[in-house]
C-alpha cells in the first residue's frame, strides 16, 4: 500500500461521508447542547433563590432584581434563621428526620435481606404489598393518624411525626436496601459459610460491609424524604412545627425574605445528600421499577 | 461486487488499543472468520465495517466505496448479532421485516421477501409467534432470516452461535455454512471458537491484541502457522512447542532436543545455519508425531505421564526436558503411563520458531521472495 | 407422611414491617373510613323501664321534641356485680318516627332538655360542680357548687366543635349559664357544663330535643355530602385534575429526553447526571417558594422581562384575575421539581434494553425517531407504566407548590382542602378532612387500576392478534 492512498483517505471524502461526518458532528453538539440547556433549566432556579438567599434585605425587596448576590450579604438569611420559632422547627426537622432513617433503616434492612435472599411462600405477595404501599396516596393518612395520636395522647410530638415518617418511608426503603442486598452474590456468603462462619457471621463479616454503603445512601434517602415532608407533618403538630410545616403554616403572613431564605435553606441539605447518593440512585430506583 | 477492503483501521478505547493498524481485504462473496481470544479487537473491527463504532484513523471500503464514515444503514450491509437482538415486542414476521419496513418496502413484495428468508431457516410456521414462544435455536433462525431479508451485499456475524448449546451449534454450523454458500454474500464473521473458524470458513484471520497475525485459509493457518500464538489458538490440543538448539553438524544445520537431533527439511537449513548455537522453538501437532513401543535410531525416547482415550485416538502427554507435548496415537496403540516409548519427527511437519519473537521461521528463499 | 420442613427464618425477618405496616396503613386506614361515614347514632329508642336491655317501645329521631314527664337516678349493677354506674334516666312522651304519639324511658345523655322561655330550674347531681367565667373548661373558674345545690338557668350555648386547650380539641358540649346561691348566701353567675347540673322543673313540665342517638355509630353520607357541596370541592377537583393534564405529559416528554441524554454517554456525563438528580431531593415547599420567587410580583421573571423592555411596570402574575399564570407557575415548579423521578425509572429501563437491540434497529435503517418509536418505547412501556401510576397518584396529593405560589385561596387543590378542613384555623372538621382525603384515595386507586387494565387490555389483544 503506497503512502497516496493513505492521505486520500482524509483529502478524498465523497459527499455522503461528508454529510455524515457532518451530521454526527449536529447531532453531538446538538446532545450537548440539550445537556446543558437541561441543567441550566435545573440549575438557573436554585442560583436565583440562592441569590435572593444572600443579599441584603433592601436588595431582596428591591426591583428589578439583579442575578448575583452583589452584595454579598448573610444579612437575609440572618433574619430568617433569628426569626422566631425557626431554630426550634429546624431541630425537629433534624430530630424527626433522624428518628426516621434510624427506626426506618432498623426494620427495614432485616425484610430487605429476607426478601432478596430468600424464597418463601407469599413473597411475592409481600413485595407487591409493599409496591402498592408506596404508590399509596400519603395524605389519607395524615388525618386519621392525627385523630388516632389525639386519642392516644401523642398528637403534637416529635416522635408521632416520626413515626407517621417512618411509616411513609419503609416501603420505599425496603426496596432499596432488597436491591443492595440484592447486589451482594449470594456465593460470597456461601463461600464465607464454607469456611466456617455461620449465618450471623456470615452476615456480618461478608454481605454487611459490602451492603452498607447502599444502606447508607437508603438512609441518606430515607433522611432527605422525612426532612421534605411538610403535609403529614402539619397535620400532626401544633407547637412542635418541623421546619417546612412551620414555614408553610405562617406563609401567608411572612415576607419575601423570610420566603426566600427558608426556601434556599431547605434546598441546601437536598443538594448536598443527592450529591453522596448519586451513585445509588438508579439502582434504587431500578429495582423499584421491576 | 462487494468486496470490503479495510486500510489501517485504528481504534483505541481510552489507554487501550482495541484495532491496531489492521489492514483485510475480504474479498466478494468470500467467508472471512475473525477468530482471536475476547479482547483481541476482533469485535470492535466488526462493527467498525457495520458503522456502529467509527474507527479512529484508517478506512473501510465496501465495493468500492468508501464508508467510514457512513451511518450503518448507508453501507448495504447486513448483521446478525451475539444476543440476536430479536424485538421481544414485534412478532417474528415483524423482525424479519423490519429492514425492509425502514425501506420503505411496499407490502406485497415484503411479505414475499419474508416468506422467502424464513422459509431458507425453516421458520415459517412461527411467523405469528412472539421470541418469547421460541427456544434459543429459533430465536437464532429468527435473527438470521432478518438478516438475509434485505438481501444486502455483506453479511457480518458476531459470535452468532455462542448462545447456542453444543449439539445445537453443531447443527447450525452446517446449515449456516450451506446457507451462506447459497447466498453468496460476502461474509465477515467473528468468533472465538477455533473449530467454528475451521469448519466455516474460506480464510481466517487470527487476532491477537488487535493486530491480525495471519490470514489465510484454514488448512494453511492450521499446518504452517506463521507465529507461536496462531499454532497454539488453532486445534485441539494445540500444537507442541519444544525448545531446541541450533548446531552446524557435518555442515547442515541439526536442532538438538537433548542429545537428540532434529533433521530441518533441506529448504530451512539455511535459514537455520544463521542461528548456530542458538535456541530456537521446535513446533508440531499432537497428530504429526509418530509414537513407537520399540527403540528407532530416528526416534527420540521418552517417558508417558498420563494417557488419555478419547475414542479416536490416544491422547499421550509427554515430557521431555521441561517441555510438556501431546502426542496422539492410534487407539490400539498399547502404552501405560511412566512407560517409555519413541516419538519420530516428521521432517516435514515441524515449524521452526523463533524463541524471542514467536514468529515462525521462514526458507530463506521466501524471504528472499516476500522482502 | 411428607412433612416439608417449613424456613421461618424470612417471616421472622419481615415480620416487624409487616406489622409496622399494617398499624400504620391498615389501621389508619379503617381508622380514616369510621371518621369519614360513621357518627353518633341518630335514632333514640324508647324504653318501657328506666334499664337499658328493657323492651323498646319505639324510636325517636334526632331533633325530636320531646316532653319530659319524670326523672330518676338509678345505681345499675354490671353482671359481674364489679362495676357500678350512675345513671339518670327521663321519662319521655314525644312522636316516634312513625308518627305515633309514645311514652317511655331513656337515658339522660341523649336528650337535650331545655324549656322554650329558656328560664329554668336545676340542681347539681355530682358531687360539686365548678361554674366558669365563660363557656370555656380552660377559663377562669368564678367557683364551686356543691351537690344539691338548686340553679336557676338563664342561658345556654352549644359549642359544636369545642375549642382549642393546650393543642387538644374539646369534645361537643353543652354549656348553661346558671345563678345560684352560695353555701355563704352569695349570688354566683357563670357557666358550667351540662353533665353535672341537672335541670329539672317542679312546676311545668320540661320540654327536650333529641340530640343524638345511643349504643353503636351508624353509617352516614353526611360528611361526603358536605364535601360534594362545600363550593371548593368542585374548583379544587377541577384545579388537580387539570395540573395533572398539564403535567404529565411535559414531565413525561422531558424525562425522556432527559434519559436519553445521559444514556448517550457525553462526556462530563456524572456531572450531568448530578445536576439531572437534584430535583429528587428538592422539596415540593421549597420548589414552590422557589418559582414564587420567579413569578412573584417583584420577582425575577419581571425583571427579565422589564430588562429585555417588554414591560415598563411589574406584572402582577400572581392575582385573583389571572388564574392561568399561577396556574403555570405551578406547571413549571412541578415539571421542574418531579420529572428527575421520572428520568431515573426511564434511565432505568433503558439500561434494561440491550445495547444490541438498539445497534440492530440503527443497523436495518432505522433513524433517531424511528427507533425511539419502534424499539425504545415499546420496550420502555413497563417503566413508563411504573412511573404514570406513581405520578399521577403524587398528583392528586399536591400541595404545598400550590400553597407555596397561590397561598391556597385563590387555586385550590383536594389536598389542600383536607388540610383546611381538618385545620384548628378554619374548619376543624376532621370527618369532612376524612372525606376529602379518602376521595384522594379513590380516585388514585381508580386511576391505577384503569391503567392496569388499559395495560393488561393492551397485552391481550397484542397476543391475541
Amino acid at each position: 500500500m503506497s503512502a497516496g492512498t493513505v492521505t486520500s483517505t482524509r483529502r478524498g471524502l465523497d459527499a455522503a461521508q461528508r454529510r455524515a461526518i457532518r451530521a454526527r458532528k449536529l447531532r453531538r453538539v446538538s446532545v450537548y447542547g440539550l445537556a446543558i440547556l437541561i441543567s441550566l433549566w435545573i440549575l438557573l432556579p436554585i442560583w436565583l433563590i440562592g441569590t435572593m438567599a444572600f443579599s441584603t434585605r433592601a436588595d431582596v425587596r428591591s426591583y428589578p432584581k439583579h442575578v448575583a448576590p452583589v452584595p454579598f450579604s448573610t444579612e437575609t438569611m440572618e433574619f430568617f434563621l433569628d426569626t422566631e420559632g425557626i431554630l426550634t422547627a429546624t431541630q425537629n426537622s433534624i430530630v424527626v428526620a433522624v428518628f426516621t432513617l434510624t427506626l426506618s433503616t432498623a426494620i427495614a434492612a432485616p425484610t430487605g435481606y429476607a426478601i432478596s435472599r430468600y424464597l418463601f411462600a407469599g413473597r411475592d405477595a409481600f413485595r407487591l404489598g409493599i409496591l402498592a404501599v408506596r404508590a399509596f396516596p400519603i395524605v389519607i393518612l395524615a388525618v386519621p393518624l392525627a385523630e388516632q395520636f389525639r386519642d392516644w395522647n401523642m398528637f403534637d410530638k416529635v416522635y408521632s411525626l416520626a413515626l407517621m415518617h417512618t411509616a411513609l418511608t419503609l416501603p420505599t426503603t425496603i426496596l432499596v436496601i432488597a436491591s443492595v442486598f440484592a447486589s451482594v452474590p449470594v456465593e460470597l456468603e456461601e463461600a464465607a459459610k464454607v469456611f466456617g462462619c455461620g449465618p450471623v457471621a456470615a452476615f456480618r463479616r461478608v454481605v454487611l460491609p459490602l451492603a452498607l454503603p447502599g444502606i447508607a445512601a437508603a438512609a441518606i434517602f430515607t433522611f432527605v424524604m422525612s426532612w421534605n415532608e411538610v403535609f403529614a407533618a402539619i397535620l400532626l403538630t401544633l407547637d412542635n412545627r418541623t421546619l417546612p410545616a412551620r414555614i408553610l403554616y405562617t406563609l401567608d403572613k411572612s415576607g419575601d425574605p423570610f420566603k426566600f431564605a427558608g426556601g434556599f435553606f431547605m434546598l441546601v441539605p437536598s443538594l448536598i445528600f443527592i450529591f453522596f447518593v448519586r451513585r445509588y440512585l438508579f439502582n434504587m430506583w431500578g429495582q423499584i421499577t421491576k | 461486487m462487494a468486496e470490503i477492503r479495510i486500510e489501517n483501521a485504528v481504534k483505541t478505547f481510552g489507554k487501550v488499543t482495541a484495532v491496531d493498524n489492521v489492514s483485510l481485504t475480504v474479498h466478494d462473496q468470500e467467508f472471512v472468520v475473525l477468530l482471536g481470544p475476547s479482547g483481541c479487537g476482533k469485535t470492535t473491527l466488526l462493527r467498525a465495517v457495520a458503522g456502529l463504532g467509527l474507527v479512529d484513523s484508517g478506512r473501510v471500503m465496501i465495493g468500492n466505496r468508501d464508508v467510514t464514515y457512513l451511518p450503518p444503514k448507508d453501507r448495504g450491509i447486513s448483521m446478525v448479532f451475539q444476543s440476536y437482538a430479536i424485538f421481544p415486542h414485534m412478532k417474528v414476521f415483524d423482525n424479519i421485516a423490519f429492514g425492509l419496513k425502514m425501506q420503505r418496502m411496499p407490502k406485497p413484495q415484503m411479505i414475499a421477501r419474508v416468506q422467502q428468508a424464513a422459509e431458507l431457516l425453516h421458520i415459517e410456521n412461527f411467523l405469528d409467534r412472539y421470541p418469547s414462544q421460541m427456544s434459543g435455536g429459533q430465536r437464532q433462525r429468527v435473527a438470521v432470516a432478518r438478516a438475509i431479508a434485505v438481501q444486502a451485499e455483506v453479511l457480518l456475524m458476531d459470535e452468532p452461535l455462542s448462545n447456542l448449546d453444543a449439539l445445537l451449534r453443531l447443527e447450525m454450523r452446517a446449515e449456516l455454512k450451506r446457507l451462506l454458500a447459497e447466498l453468496k454474500v460476502t461474509t465477515i464473521y467473528v468468533t472465538h471458537d477455533q473449530i467454528e473458524a475451521l469448519s466455516m470458513g474460506d480464510r481466517i484471520a487470527v487476532m491477537r491484541d488487535g493486530k491480525i497475525l495471519q490470514c489465510d485459509s484454514p488448512s494453511t493457518v492450521y499446518d504452517t502457522p506463521t507465529d507461536r500464538f496462531v499454532g497454539g489458538f488453532i486445534g485441539t490440543p494445540p500444537m507442541n512447542f519444544l525448545q531446541g538448539q541450533v548446531r552446524r553438524e557435518n555442515g547442515a544445520a541439526r536442532v538438538f532436543i537433548g542429545d537428540f537431533g532434529l533433521i530441518p527439511v533441506p529448504e530451512m537449513l539455511d535459514t537455520l545455519l544463521t542461528r548456530d548455537g542458538e535456541v530456537v522453538v521446535v513446533g508440531i501437532r499432537a497428530e504429526n508425531m509418530e509414537a513407537l513401543n520399540q527403540p528407532a535410531e530416528d526416534a527420540l525416547q521418552v517417558r508417558v505421564l498420563v494417557v488419555e482415550p478419547l475414542g479416536s485416538q490416544n491422547l499421550l502427554t509427554i515430557q521431555i526436558g521441561s517441555d510438556i507435548i501431546k502426542v496422539s496415537t492410534h487407539p490400539d496403540f498399547r502404552v501405560a503411563p511412566d512407560k517409555d516409548i519413541w516419538i519420530r519427527f516428521p521432517s516435514d511437519k515441524i515449524r521452526w520458531i523463533d524463541r524471542d519473537s514467536g514468529k515462525t521461521l521462514l526458507p530463506a528463499v521466501q524471504i528472499a521472495a516476500s522482502g | 407422611m411428607n412433612l416439608k420442613k417449613v424456613n421461618w427464618a424470612p417471616y421472622l425477618l419481615i415480620l416487624p414491617s409487616f406489622l409496622y405496616l399494617m398499624l400504620f396503613f391498615g389501621w389508619p386506614m379503617i381508622r380514616s373510613m369510621e371518621l369519614a361515614f360513621r357518627r353518633d347514632s341518630q335514632i333514640l329508642p324508647l324504653r318501657t323501664e328506666p334499664f337499658p336491655d328493657s323492651a323498646t317501645v319505639g324510636k325517636l329521631e334526632r331533633g325530636a321534641e320531646v316532653t319530659i314527664l319524670d326523672v330518676i337516678k338509678s345505681e345499675e349493677s354490671s353482671t359481674g356485680g364489679l362495676l357500678s354506674k350512675k345513671s339518670f334516666w327521663l321519662k319521655i312522651s314525644g312522636i316516634d318516627v312513625e308518627g305515633n304519639e309514645i311514652e317511655g324511658w331513656a337515658e339522660r345523655g341523649p336528650v337535650f332538655v331545655r324549656d322554650a322561655s329558656r328560664s329554668e330550674e336545676g340542681r347539681v347531681v355530682d358531687s360539686s360542680v365548678t361554674v366558669y367565667a365563660e363557656p370555656d373548661e380552660t377559663g377562669a373558674s368564678v367557683g364551686e357548687l356543691p351537690q344539691g345545690t338548686e340553679v336557676t338557668i338563664t342561658d345556654w350555648d352549644e359549642l359544636e366543635g369545642g375549642v382549642v386547650a393546650g393543642g387538644l380539641l374539646a369534645k361537643p358540649a353543652q354549656w348553661f349559664k346558671i345563678t345560684a346561691e352560695t353555701a355563704d348566701g352569695d349570688t354566683l353567675e357563670g357557666w358550667v357544663k351540662r353533665g353535672p347540673v341537672f335541670v329539672e322543673d317542679t312546676r311545668i313540665s320540661t320540654t327536650g330535643r333529641v340530640d343524638k342517638g345511643e349504643g353503636a355509630k351508624e353509617w352516614t353520607l353526611d360528611y361526603i355530602k358536605r364535601m360534594v357541596n362545600d363550593r371548593r370541592f368542585t374548583e379544587s377537583l377541577r384545579t388537580t385534575v387539570l395540573l395533572m393534564v398539564l403535567i404529565l405529559p411535559v414531565q413525561f416528554t422531558l424525562a425522556i429526553i432527559m434519559a436519553l441524554v445521559l444514556q448517550s454517554r457525553l462526556k462530563g456525563n456524572t456531572i450531568f447526571l448530578y445536576i439531572f438528580s437534584i430535583p429528587l431531593g428538592v422539596s415540593d415547599l421549597a420548589a414552590g417558594l422557589v418559582w414564587f420567587s420567579i413569578f412573584t410580583q417583584r420577582g425575577f421573571l419581571n425583571s427579565f422581562l422589564e430588562r429585555l423592555g417588554l414591560i415598563d411596570k411589574p406584572y402582577i402574575f400572581i392575582s385573583n384575575e389571572n388564574k392561568q399564570y399561577i396556574i403555570l407557575a405551578i406547571v413549571l415548579a412541578e415539571v421542574w421539581r418531579a420529572t428527575s423521578i421520572v428520568m431515573v425509572i426511564v434511565v432505568s429501563g433503558l439500561q434494561a434494553i440491550p445495547g444490541e437491540l438498539i445497534e440492530a434497529g440503527q443497523l436495518f435503517g432505522a433513524n433517531l425517531w424511528q427507533r425511539l418509536r419502534h424499539i425504545i418505547l415499546p420496550l420502555l412501556m413497563p417503566s413508563l407504566q411504573v412511573a404514570l401510576i406513581l405520578r399521577t397518584i403524587l398528583a392528586f396529593q399536591v400541595f404545598a407548590v400550590v400553597v407555596a405560589i397561590s397561598g391556597g385561596e385563590v387555586v385550590t387543590v383536594l389536598a389542600n382542602e383536607t388540610y383546611r378542613w381538618y385545620e384548628v384555623g378554619t374548619y376543624n372538621n376532621p370527618n369532612v378532612a376524612a372525606a376529602y382525603a379518602g376521595f384522594i384515595m379513590l380516585i388514585s386507586l381508580g386511576v391505577a387500576v384503569f391503567y392496569l387494565r388499559a395495560v393488561r387490555t393492551q397485552e391481550e389483544r397484542a397476543t391475541q392478534k
